[in-house]
């Protein structure tokens, strides 16, 4: 009698996956056809893409690229130096020090996705393909030829699972598609990069630095952005080219470096924060840039409640509603019914204090039960607020608040003699209104940051999170769960307040139907939840990324109008099924939504 | 079995010896229709180990629920150095009440030196205004704690792994920072469920030490265990539970030797039973054959 | 008209409407421990779907005695499919993830549907107008009901007995309760647990579709926003009678009907509260009634059904 001694060969298996591209061109043509065609694409960003003006940004002159052509002319000048890198041009290695070509891969993308983008815009706007002028032609020629370069080259394919012949056709069709969706998606994976050497600390300080510069410059473009076309390009570009630089481990070794000199760092970027108005000559962008900053801190207030506790807050606009409120009524306002004029730390300490009572009220009978009975009353008690507030105007109720008139003239804050209403002259720079206001908000946004970082860094914080973990765990382990979610829901009520106070004064007039739950406009709960989900719970960056980003686009897309709602709960509903950590992802949440994902031995300290 | 006792009385939470920690008596569990335990009393003095075992769904997860604020016993009522329990379960924790879980409970994407700090958080009272505002009490606070936890974690050998994720820890390591994290609330009496579940006669042995070692800071345990040898080689008493209501109670030989004890575990011996005779029959039979059969497992055989 | 049987009937009438929906909450989260936002949502696409029936199906002036089994079924058929859809794509991938993603899903699902069906369903932006059952009000006593509320006078009971008897006496109905009780012991038992979570939430669809109808027979007219309201109403209500709790949901639905109506009448009468008892202030009190439950029973009138997920 026989005996096997080695397992039967499944016929299917291949035994190693051989390392090829997605696109069979021998790998040596395919770095020459990427560097050719982002090169190709660079000079063509100095020629002209279209006859006539009509199509916005002047792409019609040669030697100066306009509108879209910055962008392409980035994307394609990254592609190009991460090409030289995949060549082994000496020196280059240091670009990409995670290895690989899932850099070079994504700056394809980005560049191919944007110039076919305006290519096709251009077309489309101006009807046909007649108005291309040859350069189009040519960006359109070498991107495409970058892409398919890039893609050519080899990677490291996964080995496809063994087929199973008990399976039906349906089964085995889907097997085989996850599988190839599975090799595209190795195709623009990344290793980890080495690790940053010790740097003298003054080099360290000056990557730090112009970290910051890179962030501020194009966070100003985005903003800056005039029309509807280049802001979807910038959105691309940038998009793409943050996953390109990503994958080249950049993004990680500048964490990395800022993490070695973390209060420099935030220091830093608040500075550059503040430094925003001063770079510009009107108060534009500064208007802009209020109601982000607003928006932000509310969401990073929201972020110590959902991001930190776990605890599901959907009526969260009501307190900056309450502390809004509370701040008009005092301001001295003809529309008041209180005749008084409270100083503005008062104010703020009213407008606070008010939310951080209604907050207590909702929170202890609710915070002792189940969690999502908590999701219910906060959004019943958003509405409640908002009925409330319209209800109390004289007819159905006493006349608290205008009904839906709103308390409207609140007068400008006058802090220390300075008036925020009035255009001040600085160093020479004219600062207008809302950059004063502008430049309040980044002081309160600070408060709220260092008290989200220091508060997370503690016991309290800890509690919090083990809470979140497993919470008999945690009870077991002594704490004490209903007063420690009664503090984050409290603490996160009074954030919310206190940012109110400001946005009272910023927008002249409060009326109920700037708090609903969903609506077009920001801040609304749906909006500041996504922000919060989007950005990614429990970070700091993350937020203040999401509310930039929520904010930004129906402001600049105009045209998506009332379907921005719909695109945001298509919206909320894929990143919850895909990428539920949000873009910034902490560590340790990315972990808990991925439970069979590779854990790192060790968490760095930012838990990132 | 015993071990010195130079650290005894300097650990935090720990008693002299001899004196009543744990007094349940007359607990009784119901849970609508069904007594899940019924009418059990037992104590633990301090420098004790005290088992409990019993088949499973003999209600000691229960009764162990019961003395930590989980449940609420129907009846009776449980002392804990005297008083009474308070009925929730961080309260009891914050009395002096430690336990680990029959499935480990550890915060999985915490780190280890997190989680132990977790285990402090009843010991220490820095709140939210201190860790905002940082004065130098909760630097003071802060450090106090990580050293201790450090302590902790060298106690039980993870020392070298204190940044390390929790749910990377090999199962054995995982079950020591469980054990870890409930000492970290200086308990007078610790509660064990199933600490040796899954683990190869090595790891087991392991356990056996630190229990003692723990014994030795002067903190009182009471175990479940299904493992009896593992009882045997550490208790000083057991108690035996069976379908809710406690059978027997007394020393290693005492117990084993019960004849309910041993009907529970094995059943009542039926008709026909092979007696002594024919076991060792069958004994010698088997002894003879071992010689002359090949050893190998799943070698099919040739002859 | 404002005499207390009056009132009470008014208040048995919208509180039955509240408890067919909250119906489809209370199974739900029963079984998976979901709060399903989007059932308002379903809800709403229920009316919407007997709406489709009755402009863009049926001709022209067909009578309601023939149009509204059509209609209802269309909007059993439009709200189950939601439904189901919803269960499967969105939801069932989530079933281990931690709690909050399957909640902001559920958000987000329900901005999706409204959202969708303002932009894209004709006429939409505005209320659309609900066809009526002809004939005026009845009189029963000194109590008036209208025309409108006859189909939910006639529905709500008989789908109360039908969804008992299933549920008590069919296998897939017991096999809904065990899972509802001990998931993982259900599926030892050889119940398909991801069919009943279907069956959970096709049936909560057609009781809410009936409920959709009822709205617009009662009301007169649809908008994509009739669901959000109303859902949280309908959720106050199922916890109001026990969460989990079938017949719980139904009670509680009564209940807050009866208040909310009775608050209404009566709260103007009350010395010094004068302004409060409009119909603005009547979701206000449907409000507080949730706060008042939940500190004092929280378990609800019928007590809690859920399975232990700890």
């Amino acid at each position: 009698m026989t005996t096997q001694t080695t397992a039967p060969e499944t016929p299917d298996t291949p035994a190693v996956a051989p390392q090829s591209g997605l696109i069979g061109i021998p790998p040596n043509i395919a770095r020459v056809l990427t560097t050719a065609g982002a090169v190709l694409t660079v000079i063509s960003t100095f020629m002209s893409w279209t006859w006539t003006s009509d199509f916005p940004g002047d792409l019609t002159v040669y030697g100066y690229p306009g509108g879209l052509q910055i962008l392409v002319l980035i994307g394609g000048a990254l592609t190009t130096l991460f090409a030289l890198a995949a060549h082994g041009v000496k020196g280059l290695r240091h670009t990409v020090p995670a290895g690989g070509y899932a850099a070079l891969r994504f700056a394809a993308l980005a560049t191919f996705a944007t110039a076919w983008y305006t290519v096709i815009a251009i077309s489309d706007e101006l009807g046909g393909v007649v108005n291309l002028d040859p350069g189009a032609f040519i960006v359109a020629i070498g991107s495409l030829a970058a892409l398919v370069g890039a893609l050519a080259l080899p990677f490291e394919k996964p080995a496809p699972d063994p087929i199973d012949p008990d399976d039906t056709s349906w089964e085995q069709f889907k097997n085989t598609a996850s599988h190839k969706w599975e090799t595209v998606k190795a195709a623009f994976a990344a290793g980890s990069p080495r690790p940053v050497g010790p740097l003298p600390s003054y080099v360290e300080i000056l990557v730090i630095v112009a970290v910051m510069a890179l962030s501020l410059l194009v966070f100003t473009y985005g903003i800056g952005t005039q029309y509807d076309e280049l802001f979807i390009g910038f959105l691309i570009t940038a998009g793409f080219g943050f996953a390109a630089l990503n994958k080249a481990g950049l993004v990680a070794q500048a964490t990395q470096i800022t993490g070695r000199h973390q209060n420099i760092t935030v220091c830093g970027a608040f500075v550059a924060a503040a430094l925003f108005p001063f770079t510009q000559t009107d108060d534009q962008y500064a208007t802009i840039g209020v109601y982000i900053l607003i928006f932000a801190t509310v969401a990073l207030g929201l972020n110590i409640v959902v991001g930190l506790a776990g605890l599901l807050d959907l009526g969260y606009v009501a307190f900056l509603g309450v502390g809004a409120y509370a701040a008009a009524l005092v301001s001295g306002s003809p529309s008041s019914p209180f005749d008084v004029h409270f100083p503005f730390w008062a104010a703020a300490l009213v407008g606070a204090a008010a939310s951080l009572v209604f907050g207590v009220l909702i929170g202890a009978p609710t915070l002792r039960l189940r969690g999502d009975y908590l999701a219910i009353v906060t959004l019943g008690f958003g509405e409640i607020f908002r009925i409330t507030a319209n209800n109390l105007d004289g007819t159905s109720g006493p006349d608290l608040t205008n009904g839906s008139n709103g308390i409207s003239s609140i007068p400008d804050l006058k802090i220390l003699g300075w008036n925020l209403g009035a255009p001040h002259d600085v160093f020479g720079f004219t600062i207008g209104r809302f950059a004063n206001y502008f430049l309040l908000m980044l002081i309160i946004t600070a408060i709220v940051v260092l008290v989200f970082r220091r508060s997370g860094d503690s016991r309290i914080g800890r509690a919090w999170v083990a809470i979140r973990e497993d919470e008999t765990a945690a009870l077991a382990m002594g704490i004490n769960g209903f007063r420690v979610k009664l503090i984050a829901f409290a603490v996160g009520a009074s954030l919310a307040g206190l940012a109110g106070t400001v946005q009272a004064h910023v927008t002249y007039t409060v009326t109920p139907e700037q708090y609903q739950f969903a609506g077009p406009i920001p801040p609304n709960s749906a909006f500041l939840l996504a922000a919060v989900v989007l950005g990614g719970m429990g970070t700091i960056g993350g937020p203040l990324i999401g509310a930039s980003l929520l904010y930004l686009i129906p402001n600049k897309l105009q045209f998506l109008g009332n379907y921005q709602l719909f695109a945001f709960g298509v919206a909320l509903i894929l990143l919850m099924r895909f990428r539920p950590e949000g873009l910034v992802a902490n560590r340790r949440r990315q972990l808990e939504f991925h439970e069979e994902a590779e854990a790192p031995t060790v968490l760095s300290k930012t838990g990132a | 079995m015993t071990t010195d006792t130079t650290t005894q009385g300097s650990t935090p939470g720990a008693t002299a010896p001899g004196q009543l920690v744990l007094d349940a008596r007359g607990v009784t569990m119901r849970f609508g229709g069904l007594t899940a335990v019924r009418n059990v009393d037992l104590t633990v003095n301090s420098g004790e180990i005290v088992g409990l075992i019993g088949p499973n769904g003999a209600g000691k997860t229960t009764f162990f629920n019961c003395l930590t604020g989980l449940y609420i016993p129907t009846e009776g009522e449980v002392r804990y150095k005297g008083d009474v329990l308070p009925p929730k379960s961080f309260k009891v924790t914050a009395a002096g009440i430690a336990r680990t879980f029959q499935n480990i409970r550890l915060f999985a994407n915490m780190t280890v030196l997190e989680n132990v700090l977790v285990g402090r958080h009843t010991r220490t009272k820095e709140g939210f205004w201190s860790a905002v505002l940082r004065g130098p009490g909760f630097h003071r606070a802060e450090k106090a704690s990580r050293e201790r936890a450090m302590e902790l974690l060298e106690f039980i050998g993870l020392e070298a792994k204190a940044e390390h994720l929790a749910r990377n820890l090999p199962y054995g390591e995982q079950r020591k920072l469980e054990i870890a994290r409930a000492l970290a609330s200086e308990p007078g009496l610790l509660l064990l469920d199933e600490p040796t579940a899954g683990m190869n006669p090595q790891e087991t042995r392991a356990t056996e030490e630190l229990v003692f070692a723990i014994r030795d800071m002067g903190i009182a345990i009471l175990v479940i265990e299904h493992d009896m040898r593992f009882i045997f080689n550490l208790c000083d008493r057991v108690a035996v539970l069976v379908q809710g209501e406690k059978l027997v109670e007394g020393d290693s030989a005492t117990v084993q030797g019960d004849e309910r004890v041993i009907a529970a575990y094995l059943g009542e011996p039926f008709e026909g039973a092979p007696g002594a005779e024919e076991a060792a029959e069958v004994d010698a039979a088997e002894a003879h054959s071992d010689t002359t059969t090949d050893a190998a497992p799943g070698k099919e055989n040739d002859r | 008209m404002n005499e207390l049987p009056q009132q009470l009937v008014n208040g048995l009438l919208l509180g039955s409407m509240y408890g067919l929906v909250a119906i489809g909450y209370t199974m739900v989260y029963g079984i998976v421990q979901l709060i399903n936002f989007a059932h308002g949502e379903i809800f709403m696409t229920g009316a919407f779907g007997a709406l489709t029936i009755y402009l863009y199906v049926l001709p022209d002036g067909t009578s309601m005695v023939i149009a509204l089994p059509l209609m209802l079924i269309g909007a059993i058929v439009v709200a189950v499919a939601v439904a189901v859809g919803a269960e499967r794509f969105a939801y069932r991938p989530l079933r281990s993830a931690p709690r909050l993603a399957p909640l902001i899903t559920a958000i987000g699902l329900s901005l999706a549907l409204q959202q969708a069906v303002w932009a894209w369903y004709p006429n939409a932006k505005s209320s659309i107008t609900f066809p009526q059952i002809d004939g005026g009000p009845f009189h029963i006593g000194s109590v008036t009901i209208q025309t409108g509320d006859i189909f939910l006078v006639i529905a709500a009971p008989i789908s109360m007995a039908v969804l008992a008897y299933f549920v008590m006496k069919t296998r897939t109905g017991r096999g809904m309760q065990a899972t509802a009780q001990d998931p993982d012991t259900a599926k030892l038992m050889g119940i398909n647990t991801d069919r009943i979570i279907v069956m959970a939430f096709a049936l909560g669809a057609t009781f809410a579709a009936i409920g959709g109808v009822a709205y617009g027979l009662k009301y007169g007219e649809v908008n994509f926003k009739m669901g959000f309201l109303l859902g949280l109403k309908a959720f106050t209500a199922a916890v109001l009678g026990g969460i989990g709790n079938i017949y719980g949901a139904m009670i509680g639905g009564v209940v807050l009907g009866v208040a909310e109506t009775l608050a209404s009448a009566y709260i103007s009468n009350i010395p010094g509260m004068e302004q409060f008892g409009s119909q603005s202030w009547a979701d206000v009190w449907a409000f507080v009634l949730l706060i008042l439950v939940l500190l004092l029973r929280p378990q609800g009138l019928l007590g809690e059904r859920v399975a232990d997920r700890a």
